[in-house]
């Protein structure tokens, strides 16, 4: 027999071939479905063990007394925020006779672990999820649709991005959790020296700001261009929608190569021409060092730089402000860090882990964690999303800004934008395709051949049998 | 003599001795092997071929069960299609290739050195071991700090201390990690690095069991100390030298956390390696099944390989 | 071929020979300073400067506080206000003494359990004549070629089902697979390089085969157990990738790990703890290879060159 005969049995019989599998591998206690069917599965499946009905809002889950559940989370930059977090779990074990262990995991080793819990089918009763994970990940989340119907009674309206990527085939499989924004930090002072009068609105604005500051200060505005996971693509999917270019259109044809594409990167060379500095090898720490070393005048960030200087360095914290992604032909585009709760399926306390991410997301309690962690994040609710420490200082209004404009309507595209979240957009995000295209082009590669290795990769990806 | 001796061992007939089967050395052989086998074979043979398998498969993480069978499609997709995949299997062989041989040429004068007498020999021995002795993850993230753009106090010392004129007397002389040639040639700077001292110290152990009798024969017939070398030193250590050479090639071949904290691959997967691209896709690009295939790539060539230089190695008995 | 053969000649009882000779290598008389100066002073100079300048900078950055360690303005390679602010915060603020102690137990009890399995190994592949033994040790060094950036997905699975995730049971059960292949390799040379006319007398003397390997051969073969053990120790010590993926509260990782997940927040890097880290978590490596550096070349000495 040949493999295609194989494949075709097994195409025919997927019974036979997962059983075959199964026997190999001596998966015991592993349900019996078919890749093919995998999907329909986590449907069906996932609403039965959460026991809840997806169609309406149910009763709000009740914690188990004398539970232990596990929450997993990244290490963010504001130690107090994680101490927020910690004292909430404590609060609410002590309220409910429940024992919550938070364990915190720094960003880039997040997904490796989450991917070997997955694998193992075993893990924290609760993981905080970035971007698309629980698209990648839907079998291993169970169904949290009641519980984020619950909170749209609470809280109101869901950010669209956070709704993209928690709601999986209609189902949602994780609950909103939080947004960490992505703006402009500058220097001032800088600014005024070089004789421009605010942050550039447009991109056109920029090189005209960028020329200046490279020559009155010899403090460039500087990004990265390389493989930083929070502050790469955040600029440079913006600055390709900005001018029209997109990875894909809605329906995953690739449409990178194209004019507007090249416009984009034209931007880009200008930019390096008039004096702005885009750096290949940053990655995510390296844009905070180089600001708080006096070494450049503007950098795209989360709030990290701000924060950090306001609260800890305090050398440049008068003369930095924040400022929204300019604008380009096509408008305004931003695309900020996602963080959503995910409740995983190898949990024996469903309940009390629904209820904690519940306790979470209580506005008394996401409020004050808000303020404990500074501004470092916005909340994803009608509700929560203008807390009272964007009112305390003014510099984080830009913050707010990029995650809802100034009326309060929630803005933000996510990678792979207009192709609604999935697998393909996040293997195009972790291979960070269109950061190097604009990489390669400012090395010194024609765009045109840039373009269209970028489309090549992408077809390997969205055009992949 | 050995023969003769067993013989007579049991000529003489030892009549206190009943058969013993643990005296079968066949019995025994087996027997010994017994843990390192069983250890092995749970936690390495059976991840191994999870892995064997899901590189024949569509699998990606998260899936229930494994995926479609699809024989050998990732392989042929990763070397028809994949632009990156070629570039990180060149960089694989020139990263182990070049890191190999500067590591083997600083290894063997590093051994030649500490293999003579000079004083504070101890201090300087233990001292040339630091590199390895160190986490990597750490020293890794130590040189990234040094070979950072802004930081890089390396190009400080190339600037201001040594005054290079490379550097037009700016701190910023070599953006190291910025462009593809001098990225590739940092990361290959603290393997070096990291990996001599392994190697210096393998050699000096083999310098030490050549006898001394075969110098001073060689002097008395007026050789140079170079073609002492030649026709003493390199021949005797031949087999420390092939066994190091191919353990290291094994491991940097294997690297993964060097390039990963150093450079992440960038600029633009310039300095992708087999092993940092593996991961990029499998783990969060989700393609678990390509990237196991990628990471097994030369999993078939490298044993055959090692079975060779085993073999070139062996002596006759 | 005939070159190859003459250190398996020598090396039948290389250490023993090594014994005699002393541990200093070759005496050369009349070397005149000059010479000397050149052909070794300044290249071991070179060698301890290059060697070291990443850990002098380590330390400098260790004692450096944070506005100080930004400011390029000033001479980088020394530090103006020293400050064991740093240091502090690794024991106040960390659980660094606890990560130090965790990495103590799983680098001492692998490395146990790879020298038992290691030294059974290498007898008897170095000893006893059987068939496929030349099969099992090429299988054994094959074993490196599994990559382990992969292979921890399936492990991470085989743990699950040991119920071991979280324990330091993980570790210590799954370093083995890369300490075992090395010391066993290592080992094979060492027990093939004692002579055999040692056990045979024994045999003679109606010792079993067993009492002769507990009693004679392993014994002799001391050195190289040392010196695999130092090996396994070290690799231990410094993994990383399992003991991130295995180890889950805070209180129960290994260094190297401890100290990335906590000293690394987001996209701000605490370098000054990192770097004390660092330096501590590798004193007591270092200070292990000081007293016993050269135990550890003779112990490579004859399986190395065995092979």
């Amino acid at each position: 027999m040949t493999n295609d005969e194989l494949v075709e049995v097994f195409e025919r019989d997927p019974e036979l071939y997962q059983w075959t599998r199964r026997t190999f591998l001596k998966r015991t206690g592993a349900l019996v479905v078919t890749a093919s069917l995998a999907e329909m599965w986590a449907v069906a499946c996932g609403g039965s063990t959460g026991g809840t009905n997806t169609a309406t809002t149910g009763k709000a889950p009740v914690p188990r007394k004398g539970a232990r559940i596990v929450y997993t989370q990244w290490n963010s930059f504001v130690p107090a925020g994680d101490a927020e977090v910690r004292r909430q779990a404590q609060e609410f074990g002590d309220k409910f006779g429940v024992e919550v262990v938070v364990q915190t995991i720094t960003q880039d080793d997040l997904i490796a672990k989450t991917a070997a819990y997955v694998q193992a089918g075993d893990g924290p009763d609760v993981i905080s999820m970035q971007y698309s994970w629980p698209h990648l990940y839907t079998s291993a989340c169970l169904d949290v649709t009641n519980e984020v119907n619950i909170l749209k009674q609470r809280l109101g309206a869901i950010h669209p991005v956070n709704d993209a990527y928690t709601k999986v085939n209609g189902v949602y499989r994780a609950v909103p959790y939080t947004i960490v924004m992505n703006a402009w930090s500058y220097r001032t002072d800088y600014f005024e020296k070089a004789g421009v009068s605010g942050f550039p609105k447009t991109f056109e604005d920029m090189l005209t700001a960028a020329g200046k500051l490279a020559k009155a200060t010899g403090k460039p505005i500087a990004q990265t261009v390389g493989h930083a996971y929070g502050d790469s693509l955040t600029m440079w999917l913006p600055v390709l929608w900005a001018h029209g270019g997109k990875e894909t259109d809605a329906g995953g044809k690739v449409t990178i190569n194209s004019p507007e594409t090249l416009k984009a990167i034209d931007w880009a060379l200008r930019a390096k021409a008039a004096g702005e500095v885009f750096h290949p090898e940053w990655l995510d720490p390296d844009n905070n060092q180089a600001y708080h070393s006096d070494n450049i005048s503007a950098t795209l960030n989360g709030p990290s730089i701000y924060i950090k200087e306001r609260d800890t360095n305090k050398k440049f914290d008068k003369v930095t402000d924040n400022a929204v992604m300019p604008g380009g032909p096509k408008g305004v585009f931003t695309m900020n860090l996602i963080f959503n709760q995910a409740v995983m399926k190898w949990t024996k306390e469903p309940e009390t882990a629904k209820a904690f991410v519940l306790y979470q997301m209580d506005k008394d309690n996401y409020l004050k964690w808000m303020a404990a962690a500074g501004g470092y994040d916005i909340g994803p609710f009608a509700a929560i999303n203008n807390a009272p420490v964007f009112q305390s200082d003014a510099k984080l209004k830009a913050f707010h800004d990029v995650a809802y404009d100034a009326s309060n309507k929630p803005i933000g595209y996510w990678p792979g934008w207009p192709a609604p979240p999935s697998k393909k957009t996040s293997q195009a995000q972790a291979e960070y395709i269109t950061a190097d295209m604009f990489a390669k082009a400012l090395a010194g590669t024609s765009p045109q051949t840039a373009v269209k290795e970028a489309e090549d990769r992408l077809r390997n990806i969205w055009e992949k049998p | 003599m050995s023969i003769i001796t067993r013989a007579r061992a049991r000529s003489v007939g030892l009549p206190h001795k009943r058969p013993n089967p643990f005296d079968n050395e066949a019995f025994l052989g087996y027997l010994l092997l017994v843990p390192t086998v069983l250890v092995l074979s749970i936690f390495l043979a059976f991840p191994f071929i999870y892995g064997v398998v899901l590189s024949t498969t569509s699998t990606e993480v998260g899936d229930e069960v494994l995926g479609r069978f699809v024989a050998l499609a990732n392989y042929l997709f990763e070397m028809a299609r994949d632009g990156v995949f070629r570039t990180a299997f060149v960089n694989t062989f020139s990263y182990t290739f070049y890191t190999t041989i500067v590591k083997f040429v600083l290894g063997l004068s590093m051994a030649l050195l500490l293999n003579q007498v000079f004083p504070a020999q101890r201090f300087v021995r233990a001292a040339l071991l630091l590199p390895w002795i160190i986490p990597s993850v750490l020293s890794t993230l130590a040189w990234r700090w040094m070979f950072d753009p802004t930081f890089s106090v390396i190009n400080w010392v190339m600037n201001s201390g040594l005054h290079l004129p490379i550097c037009h007397g700016s701190t910023t002389c070599v953006n190291w990690l910025g462009t593809p040639g001098t990225a590739m040639l940092a990361m290959m700077i603290v393997n070096i690095w990291r990996g001599t001292p392994f190697y210096g110290i393998a050699f000096l152990a083999g310098l030490q069991t050549i006898p001394t009798d075969l110098y001073e024969a060689a002097r008395v017939d007026g050789a140079t100390r170079w073609r002492q070398f030649l026709h003493i030193t390199l021949p005797m250590l031949r087999p420390v030298l092939l066994v190091v050479i191919l353990l290291s090639t094994i491991l940097t071949f294997a690297d993964f956390q060097l390039p990963w904290v150093l450079t992440r691959g960038a600029p633009y997967n310039s300095t992708q390696l087999l092993a940092t691209w593996a991961y990029t896709i499998a783990i969060p690009g989700n393609q678990l099944s390509i990237g196991a295939a990628v990471s097994l790539f030369l999993f078939p060539v490298l044993t055959v390989v090692i079975g060779v230089v085993l073999l070139l190695l062996r002596r006759p008995e | 071929m005939a070159e190859a053969q003459v250190p398996q000649q020598v090396g039948g009882a290389g250490w023993l020979r090594r014994r005699q000779r002393g541990p200093r290598g070759r005496i050369e008389i009349g070397d005149p300073f000059l010479a000397r100066l050149f052909r070794i002073y300044i290249p071991v100079c070179f060698f301890v400067l290059v060697t070291l300048f990443p850990f002098y900078w380590m330390l400098i950055t260790s004692i450096k506080s944070d506005t100080e360690l930004l400011d390029f303005n000033q001479l980088p390679i020394f530090v103006r206000q020293p400050t064991l602010k740093n240091y502090e915060h690794l024991f106040t603020q960390t659980f660094f003494p606890h990560w130090a102690l965790n990495t103590a137990i799983v680098a001492v009890v692998s490395t146990t359990i790879s020298l038992f399995c290691s030294i059974l190994a290498g007898y008897s592949l170095g000893r006893l004549r059987f068939r496929g033994a030349n099969w099992i040790g090429w299988a054994i060094f094959v074993t490196y070629l599994v990559p382990p950036t992969l292979l921890f997905l399936g492990m991470a699975k085989l743990i699950q089902v040991f119920v071991l995730y979280n324990n330091l049971w993980s570790l210590i059960l799954t370093y083995p697979t890369f300490l075992i292949p090395f010391c066993t390799w290592l080992l094979i040379g060492y027990f093939k390089g004692i002579p055999r006319e040692l056990e045979e007398s024994a045999l003679v003397d109606g010792a079993t085969r067993i009492q002769a390997m507990v009693r004679i051969a392993i014994p002799l073969a001391l050195p190289g157990i040392l010196s695999a053990g130092m090996f396994a120790f070290t690799l231990s010590w410094n993994e990383y990738l399992y003991s991130l993926i295995f180890m889950n509260d805070p209180i129960s990782k290994t260094i190297p790990v401890g100290v990335t997940q906590d000293l690394i927040r987001g996209d701000e890097f605490f370098w000054g703890e990192l770097m004390a880290a660092a330096l501590l978590g590798s004193i007591p490596v270092a200070m292990l290879y000081s007293f016993f550096v050269d135990y550890f070349v003779a112990g490579m000495t004859a399986g190395a060159v065995k092979g």
